[in-house]
């Protein structure tokens, strides 16, 4: 087989589960956390390492922002052989009990993309898959990482709908109470990617879960009237070494689970 | 307080942990395996038995068939102190790998209903509690049922969006239903029942917890077979043990969530 179009791998290039963050930037760092690791392949927003964390085969690919550049990464991955997918991103807060540097674990995602509107009706559930979540949670508790089960909305839009965030003032009504109504559905956090990784996941019989750094809270944002990411989000080393080791925790553990029930 | 409307419960009636099967006669039989148990209420389809199972409170009250009576019964338990609902009922398959008599534990459902989207926006995820799920998949090894993870299709029908002629009365038929029951399939969907996804979603926005298993009695790919007929008195497979794996799952899943939380193991959501 030549390589996938996008991302520009063969088989045999990715382990059976990758590491999803959005940031290309990303995954050399997440590579660093391994015992040995190099890189196969980088084309616009996807790259991709390969390499062994702590006994356990390991990949991590970058997906680019949003659920159309995410869907795509997942197409090639999964025909080159990934069969587990663990996104490692960040997100907004929409809780106050879930505070910058804590990380969130999703069991499910409101479905506020397109991409995932695409592949199957809104009825459909983003959820997560029972073991993708139950690795997560021991990754964070063996780690001491406090941390957050519960559902992300994800969005296709990182500017707005929060009044005052988008260029010029721009706003439409509808927007006003829509964090507030998101919030008020008990959903942890806000970002971009994890309900078209989880519902493609499900459709192809696949495994898939997400963590992500809550790396700034939403509310923060509509207080000040003005919408500065680089002055209130925290995405600094250490953080996001900790979402890195939380990631890779998570996968060392389901591959462990995985050879406990394969050696019954 | 004074009883709830529908539901004829105050607060102090029903244990934490509450069962949720639909038919009203189903709540004695699940009561039955209980070391103790007696009816705290009875009105309209809603019947509420409370006890203890090897050591752990625990209630039971009938939902009625669908998610507009299923809704009242959340808010009216909700109020009188319930926090962990599992639902406990009988469902089709849309999975050649699932034989009847399996059970179907739910992590989630799509969301074909009417009453959740006036609680919340479609794109929300009809989401079982993680603790719940499980617990369900623990409860089933314990057992040693036969039984599947996956999402279930909650529809506000029992008649309707069959794939041909025959399924509602005087073969009334539209052509949107042809591939409905096929699409569901490609999607992995495990399961089609009439609840699940209202009560994934309250539980959920509320910040309770909920989860449901239920077991399978046809396939609803071939239960009409070529003919299209739906006859689900001749067709649906009731061999008398089906519901009482169905009483002991429930109760078994209660066990072991109160077990856990009591240890700490749980994330209580």
């Amino acid at each position: 087989m030549s390589l996938q179009y996008h991302v520009k791998l063969a088989p045999g290039d990715v382990a059976p589960t990758v590491l999803l963050p959005g940031d290309p930037g990303r995954v050399p760092v997440v590579a660093s956390v391994w015992d040995e690791a190099r890189e196969l392949a980088s084309n616009r927003e996807y790259v991709t390492y390969t390499g062994v964390y702590r006994g356990v085969p390991i990949s991590c690919t970058s997906t680019g922002i949003g659920a159309p550049s995410t869907a795509i990464a997942l197409e090639e991955l999964a025909r080159v052989g990934a069969t587990t997918f663990i996104r490692i991103g960040t997100c907004g807060s929409l809780q106050a009990h879930a505070r910058v540097g804590d990380i969130a674990i999703f069991d499910s995602a409101i479905r506020a993309d397109g991409a995932s509107a695409l592949y199957a009706p809104l009825e459909y559930p983003a959820v997560a898959h029972h073991e993708v979540v139950d690795a997560a949670i021991a990754a964070a508790r063996g780690l001491e990482v406090p941390h957050h089960v519960g559902t992300t909305f994800s969005t296709d839009l990182f500017y707005v709908p929060e009044p005052g965030s988008a260029f010029g003032g721009y706003e439409q009504s509808a927007w006003r109470e829509r964090y507030a109504d998101i919030a008020r559905t008990n959903a942890i956090a806000a970002e971009m990617e994890t309900s078209v990784l989880l519902v493609l996941a499900r459709i192809w019989g696949l495994r898939a879960g997400a963590l992500a750094l809550v790396s700034d809270a939403v509310d923060d944002t509509s207080e000040s009237g003005e919408f500065v990411p680089e002055a209130t989000f925290d995405v600094s080393a250490e953080p996001i070494d900790r979402l890195a080791r939380v990631g890779c925790e998570t996968a060392r553990i389901l591959d462990e689970r995985d050879r406990d029930r394969s050696s019954y | 307080m004074s009883l709830q409307y529908h539901l004829k419960l105050a607060p102090g009636d029903v244990a934490p942990y509450v069962l949720l099967p639909g038919d009203p006669g189903r709540v004695p039989l699940v009561a039955s395996l209980w070391d103790e148990a007696g009816e705290v209420a009875s009105n309209r389809e809603y019947v509420t038995f409370t006890g203890t199972y090897r050591g752990v409170p625990i209630s039971c009250t009938s939902t009625g068939i669908g998610c507009p009576s299923t809704a009242i019964a959340m808010e009216e338990l909700a109020r009188v102190g319930a926090t962990t609902f599992v639902r406990i009922g009988t469902c089709g398959t849309l999975q050649d790998d699932v034989s009847n008599g399996d059970i179907a534990i739910f992590d989630s459902a799509a969301r074909h209903d009417g009453t959740s989207r006036l609680y919340a926006p479609l794109e929300f995820p009809a989401v079982a509690s993680h603790d719940v799920v499980e617990a369900s998949i623990a409860a089933g090894e314990a057992l040693g049922f036969r039984y599947h993870v996956g999402t279930t299709r909650t529809a506000d029908t029992f008649y309707a969006m069959h794939g041909r002629p025959g399924s509602s009365f005087n073969d009334y038929w539209q052509s949107s239903w042809r591939e409905h029951f096929e699409d569901l399939r490609r999607l992995n969907v495990l399961a089609a029942e009439m609840e699940a996804s209202v009560i994934f979603v309250l539980a959920r926005i509320w910040g309770l917890r909920a989860g449901g298993v239920a077991v399978v009695l046809d396939n609803v790919l071939r239960v009409s077979g070529e003919s299209g007929s739906f006859d689900p008195e001749r067709q649906f497979e009731h061999g008398g043990d089906e519901i009482e794996h169905l009483a002991r799952m429930g109760s078994e899943i209660v066990r072991i969530l109160a077990e856990r939380d009591d240890a700490g193991e749980t994330e209580k959501r």
